[in-house]
């Protein structure tokens, strides 16, 4: 029995729905149709009047998340692509995220971004936009890279009381398989050690932890042992747990999807420097996507991101300073 | 109060009528006296930031905070001082959002009309103009998946917000869903200094409501009855289930956009047309008129809000504004998830 | 047959170039698989670059003597067509006869490049590129372990541009802990931070035999008796007091001159060198200076100099004639620009020209260590001949 990470989702909102009366599920095509991903397939069936299409609204869906929220709902919202969040953009930062910080009443909504490229997708089904969330205070943001994370992180989502922007990789969704559901996980706020290592620490999210991990295999013939961190969460970001690991190995590439201006590759560098600059060996880098919308053809899309190669190039350039 | 100065009727419409009024004209004239307070207040130097006062819209604001129940929700905007107090906010939160009080209901993390208080279904506006309607939708939709029934939620928006996507989508959202929403669209012919005809090109924004799917209903925001009795029946539609209802009332802004703004590009015509008519003393007429009160009954009104407004101004002036060392500096209530990084 | 060339190969981490120095073979000449071809010189030793396999020496391209990167050809070996393919060499179809295009030697760019050339790297601060690069790492590191960049002098790094890495520190005090080790006194860790400190200066050395017999003389009539350090002393009290400027200190542009003829001397204690002070040594004759020097000398040997006679003096003086020594070259402290030295006193043959001969005469080295910024070689030899001159006149000291 192997479960993908798209099943995982599903599952998790299965059982979010059975265990809370309050937890709600609003997305555009959530309902008979089960989801553009099939992430909500049959749930509308067993959980009659909880999931519920929307209209092609991303400002009003967000919009009556909080105010079920503030009514003692847990909704959750479906975001059909990540891309289209923007179109809500005003709701998620200042009506979802002040709530708590102007008013002292929590704000427990959940905002599912399939985010991340796929092959062919394009500029407007690829982006990553964790950083831009993460930025605004009073958001949580996740991004889980296994499949069990996939499934406990989207449950402790909707236990939070705050806002959380739920980033789910689309690559990973049919790509990435496991045995069986987790009974216990790291809790959200926690790093994981994908890999140990004492060479370099490789500090990673999402699908680019699988691009670190196979950059890591690469380099072994070489003589190297990279290790890998898998930041799980991007807000708040686990800086002790990336703290240690380059104290253990004094070497530090960040890897992320998104654009190279700011985000979480720029943040997790500016605190490593500034609170462990006694740790590095060699300077800091970081490895993101080119700074141009996500191209359509594979040929420039493959380019565009970084690969395990790119990573382990990159990997090189450092262990040789 | 008024009781005391008129002879009380306790039976009859004709009773209840009049006592209505006269709830109405004393939430008006406190809203007239408390936004006139402010707008001194702040020509004195003593308000942070910006004062946005509801000068000419008192009675179709009021006529929304006393057409609603308690338990349903209301979400006001910036013109609705009189429905803020109509609906049960005290004079005190006003006082304590605009000095800027630790002990007002935003602490100081907001402030002016951005208040409110969300559990009590009396929600805090954001700044963005046709937002707050989906949430009121969110609130009506829980109470339904609840199974929570006869509530209406209102959300106040004037002409200029009306162009907003937000409002678009909310109220598509609303008649998608039949939800008992109450919109009441102050048309007051200019958002901040533009024309309606810069904001909407149909005839008249009543005929935005066929294209939505909802009830629209007009009326003269400068009469105080008039007011009372159609948002009355637009509430108590939307209570029995006949979905969303849109209230478009016409009248003027008797003020700037906001006090520091003098509002000359408003058309001269306008201010003499009957749509320019001071709704207060539309309605004090009324009351002269219908002998439900007399001018000293008025005058000793008068006297009582005075005393009202300065002993809460002088109350809220003592009281200490946040103090940035023994802030609570967190955006989200889980304590463990806060980052605290600067 | 097909060529493949002869390629410089990595010799070793951070090693960039090597210098040829012998060819072993000779074109023509059959070799095996790894036999050694040509003999190179890197900066760390001479090792062989050895063939890729069993062929024939085409030629060799590279000079004697000349230097060449990693990755560069050095010459052709002629080999069997497996043995190209093997080692992933494209060979091209044969050429048809009468073919005017030429069919180039294999493009050994295009090929798989086999050796990869010394990674430059992502970019070092410029003025910290290479062996004196400390990263922030290693810097905390010798912090904690209370060291200099000089303590690492020898430390073979295995960074770019043979910089040391934390990893290699870290082999080298692990590997320094198997061996035996002593404590080093406080004053020996003293004393080697101030000669660290000093020699960030230019020091320059000059020297000048002088004949001491005068001295001798002067000693046998004199109670108590001046030794050789303290005639050194005065003299250069009297010296500095004619002309201070040797003894100033360059600070940015400006040469800043002693205010107070204070002279230091040497006195060995246990486990390094005390100096303390004689104060405004012009002032006082050589006979007044006689008992006060001779307390200092028993108070520093006792450990017991009080703070006001050390410090603050402007030049050094250093009897390593005491050790034996007829020359040496001590080093200034930090805060000063010169120190005069005597070395042990012998009978040499020195030409009398009055008497046509060789006559024997007791001489000792004069020498002066000095920052040659603040100084030349002239004013050095100057300030030594006067010198020299006092103390074959000690009458005048």
């Amino acid at each position: 029995m192997s479960i993908t990470y798209l099943e995982a989702i599903r599952e998790a909102q299965a059982h979010a729905l059975r265990d809370d009366p309050r937890v709600f599920i609003y997305g555009q095509d959530v309902g008979a149709f089960g989801g553009a991903f099939k992430a909500t397939k049959n749930l509308a069936k067993e959980y009659p009047g909880r999931v519920i299409d929307s209209p092609i609204s991303e400002d009003a869906m967000v919009g009556l998340a909080v105010g079920a929220a503030i009514e003692g709902m847990r909704p959750i919202i479906e975001m059909q692509f990540a891309d289209f969040s923007t179109v809500g953009f005003n709701q998620i930062v200042n009506q979802a995220a002040t709530l708590f910080w102007r008013t002292q009443v929590p704000c427990p909504i959940t905002v599912r971004l399939p985010f991340g490229g796929t092959s062919g997708s394009g500029p407007f089904h690829s982006q990553s936009l964790e950083t831009i969330y993460a930025h605004y205070p009073g958001l949580v943001v996740l991004t889980p890279a296994t499949v069990e994370d996939a499934y406990s992180m989207l449950l402790e989502a909707v236990a939070i009381d705050d806002p959380v922007i739920f980033c789910e990789h689309k690559f990973l969704y049919y790509h990435l398989k496991a045995e069986k559901l987790p009974s216990e996980a790291l809790p959200v706020g926690k790093a994981r050690i994908a890999r140990e290592g004492r060479d370099m620490t490789i500090v990673a999210y999402s699908a680019m932890v699988h691009e670190a991990l196979a950059a890591a295999a690469e380099l072994v013939p070489e003589g190297w042992e990279i290790e890998v961190v898998d930041l799980r969460s991007v807000k708040p970001l686990d800086t002790d747990t990336v703290m240690a690991s380059v104290a253990r190995t004094g070497r530090l590439l960040c890897v992320g999807e998104a654009w190279p201006w700011g985000g979480v590759t720029a943040e997790v560098i500016a605190r490593v420097t500034s609170e462990g600059f006694g740790l590095l060996d060699v300077p800091p880098q970081r490895l993101n996507a080119k700074d141009t919308p996500v191209p359509y053809h594979p040929n420039l899309w493959t380019a565009h991101r970084p690969t395990a190669h790119a990573v382990a190039g990159a990997a090189r350039k450092l262990l040789r300073l | 109060m008024l009781q005391t100065v008129l002879d009380a009727d306790p039976v009859g419409d004709a009773t209840s009528f009049r006592d209505t009024h006269l709830t109405a004209y004393r939430f008006m004239l406190l809203a007239r006296m408390l936004d006139d307070k402010c707008a001194g207040l702040y020509r004195a130097g003593k308000i942070h930031g910006g004062v946005f006062i509801g000068r000419g819209q008192e009675a179709l604001s009021v006529a929304i905070g006393l057409s609603l129940k308690k338990g349903d929700v209301f979400a006001p905007l910036i013109r609705d001082t009189a429905g803020r107090l109509a609906f049960g906010e005290p004079v005190l939160d006003a006082m304590r959002t605009y000095l800027g009080s630790v002990l007002g209901p935003m602490r100081g993390r907001d402030g002016n009309v951005h208040r409110g208080r969300p559990k009590e279904g009396y929600l805090p506006m954001v700044s963005h103009l046709g937002a707050m309607i989906s949430v009121v939708n969110g609130v009506l939709f829980a109470r339904r998946m609840k199974g929570v029934t006869g509530t209406v939620g209102a959300a106040c928006i004037g002409d200029g917000g009306t162009a907003t996507g937000s409002f678009h989508e909310a109220l598509n959202q609303a008649a998608i869903e039949k939800l008992p929403l109450v919109l009441i669209v102050a048309n007051n012919h200019y958002a901040y200094s533009t024309p309606n005809d810069r904001e909407f090109a149909c005839r008249d924004l009543m005929d935005k409501a066929a294209g939505y799917g909802v009830e629209a209903h007009a009326v003269d925001g400068t009469d105080l009855s008039a007011c009372l009795k159609v948002v009355g029946d637009a509430v108590a539609r939307a209570r029995a289930g006949r979905g969303p209802q849109m209230v478009v009332a016409t009248l003027l802004r008797l003020c700037g956009h906001g006090e520091h703004d003098d509002a000359s590009y408003i058309d001269p015509k306008l201010k003499t047309s009957p749509a320019g008519r001071d709704c207060l003393k539309v309605a004090e007429e009324h009351l002269l008129r219908q002998k439900w009160a007399d001018a000293a009954a008025l005058a000793a009104l008068r006297g009582e809000i005075v005393r009202e407004i300065e002993e809460a101004v002088a109350q809220v002036q003592r009281e200490p504004t946040p103090d940035p060392f023994t802030e609570d500096w967190r955006a989200i209530s889980t304590g463990h998830l806060n980052e605290g990084h600067e | 047959m097909p060529s493949i060339p002869i390629i410089m190969p990595q010799l070793g981490e951070s090693i960039a170039e090597a210098n040829i120095i012998n060819f072993l073979v000779q074109p023509g000449e059959t070799v095996e698989a790894d036999q050694d071809l040509i003999e190179v010189e890197t900066n760390k030793a001479n090792m062989n670059v050895t063939s890729p396999c069993r062929g024939r020496i085409e030629k060799f391209t590279a000079q004697l003597n000349e230097s060449y990167a990693v990755g560069a050809v050095l010459g052709h070996i002629e080999v069997t067509k497996e043995e190209a393919v093997r080692l992933g060499f494209d060979v091209p179809a044969p050429a048809k006869t009468g073919d005017t295009d030429r069919i180039s030697a294999p493009d050994v760019n295009g090929g798989r490049n086999r050796v990869q050339p010394t990674v430059r790297g992502l970019p070092v601060p410029a003025n910290a590129a290479g062996a004196s690069y400390l990263s922030p790492r290693l810097k905390a590191r010798m912090n904690e372990l209370g060291l200099h960049a000089a303590d690492l002098a020898g430390v073979a790094g295995s960074g770019a541009a043979g910089r040391v890495t934390v990893e290699d520190f870290e082999r080298f005090i692990a590997h320094l802990e198997k061996q035996k080790i002593t404590p080093a006194s406080s004053m020996r860790v003293t004393v080697a931070d101030a000669m660290r400190r000093s020699w960030t200066r230019p020091l320059a050395h000059v020297g000048l035999p002088v004949c001491i017999d005068p001295l001798f003389a002067y000693r046998k009539v004199t109670r108590p008796k001046p030794g050789p350090a303290l005639c050194c002393l005065r003299a250069l009290a009297v010296a500095l007091a004619e002309n201070s400027a040797p003894a100033g200190r360059l600070v940015g542009n400006k040469i800043v001159h002693p205010s107070s003829i204070d002279i230091a001397f040497a006195v060995e204690a246990e486990d390094g060198v005390l100096v303390p002070v004689i104060r405004r040594a012009d002032k006082q004759s050589l006979k007044d200076l006689i008992g006060p020097y001779n307390e200092l000398v028993e108070l520093a040997r006792q450990r017991k100099l009080p703070p006001e006679v050390t410090g603050g003096s402007i030049a050094t003086v250093t009897n390593f004639g005491t050790f034996g020594l007829t020359w040496a070259t001590p080093i200034p402290l930090p805060e000063q620009s010169l120190v005069l030295g005597i070395g042990a006193a012998r009978r040499v043959p020195s030409w009398d020209a009055g008497k046509d001969r060789f006559v024997p005469v007791m001489e000792a080295n004069l020498t002066l260590s000095f920052d040659h910024r603040v100084i030349d070689g002239g004013a050095a030899g100057r300030l030594l001949m006067r010198i020299a001159d006092l103390i074959t006149h000690p009458e005048q000291l």
